[in-house]
């Protein structure tokens, strides 16, 4: 197994756990569809930013930039629709651990360097993003 | 005075940003990237006012 195919294979698990997060988004109630969006997104950055470099195309970076910007936004706007914005451990626990835990392979594979620099932007924006968007309110959580 | 650093600090930063985010550094790549950092950096700074006033 080439070094592209393990940065593929771990692309994979993202790509995986979005499976379980749709079905919820499809099927659950309203809060929890909140919550899958948010997860969605975050799921979504953390693939492509593994995909870029096991397929070798840095652009699929700047996919994952606009993805940590527009997902959090999106999940506010909806939170303002649908009146309540869910505290939600399971995104800010997949934020702070699944993030670092993709980053930094990232940014040791890439060396210093923009290239770098930027890895670390997007992974803190889907942190902030992330934390933001479910650690927000006490019980049951509030509009923004 | 707090107005002049408000505006600073968001133009260093977003300024910074535009520079890691470019494929090419270059002098026009620059002097785009500081206009147009200036320009984020007013409406940055507009914006928290417009937020705080209500």
């Amino acid at each position: 197994m080439s070094t592209s195919d393990g940065w593929l294979a771990a692309a994979l698990v993202p790509l995986l756990a979005l499976g379980p997060v749709l079905w919820r988004i499809a099927h659950g109630p309203a809060k929890d569809r909140l919550v899958g969006q948010n997860l969605v997104s975050l799921l979504a950055g953390l693939a492509l930013l593994l995909a870029a470099q096991g397929f070798g195309r840095p652009s699929y970076t700047d996919v994952a930039l606009v993805v940590s910007v527009l997902g959090p936004t999106g999940t506010l706007i909806y939170a303002r629709f649908l009146d309540v914005l869910p505290d939600s451990r399971l995104v800010k626990w997949t934020a702070l651990i699944g993030v670092p835990a993709t980053v930094l392979p990232l940014c040791v594979a890439t060396g210093p360097g923009r290239a770098m620099a930027k890895l670390l932007l997007v992974g803190a924006l889907l942190i902030a993003g992330s934390v933001v968007t479910s650690a927000r309110g006490g019980d049951g959580g509030t509009t923004a | 005075m707090a107005a002049v650093l408000e505006v600073l600090v968001w133009w260093i930063a977003l300024t910074g940003i535009w520079l890691v985010l470019i494929s090419t550094v270059d002098p026009l790549e620059v002097l785009v990237g500081a206009v147009a950092a200036l320009a984020a950096a007013l409406l940055a700074r507009a914006g928290r006012r417009a937020v705080a006033a209500q």
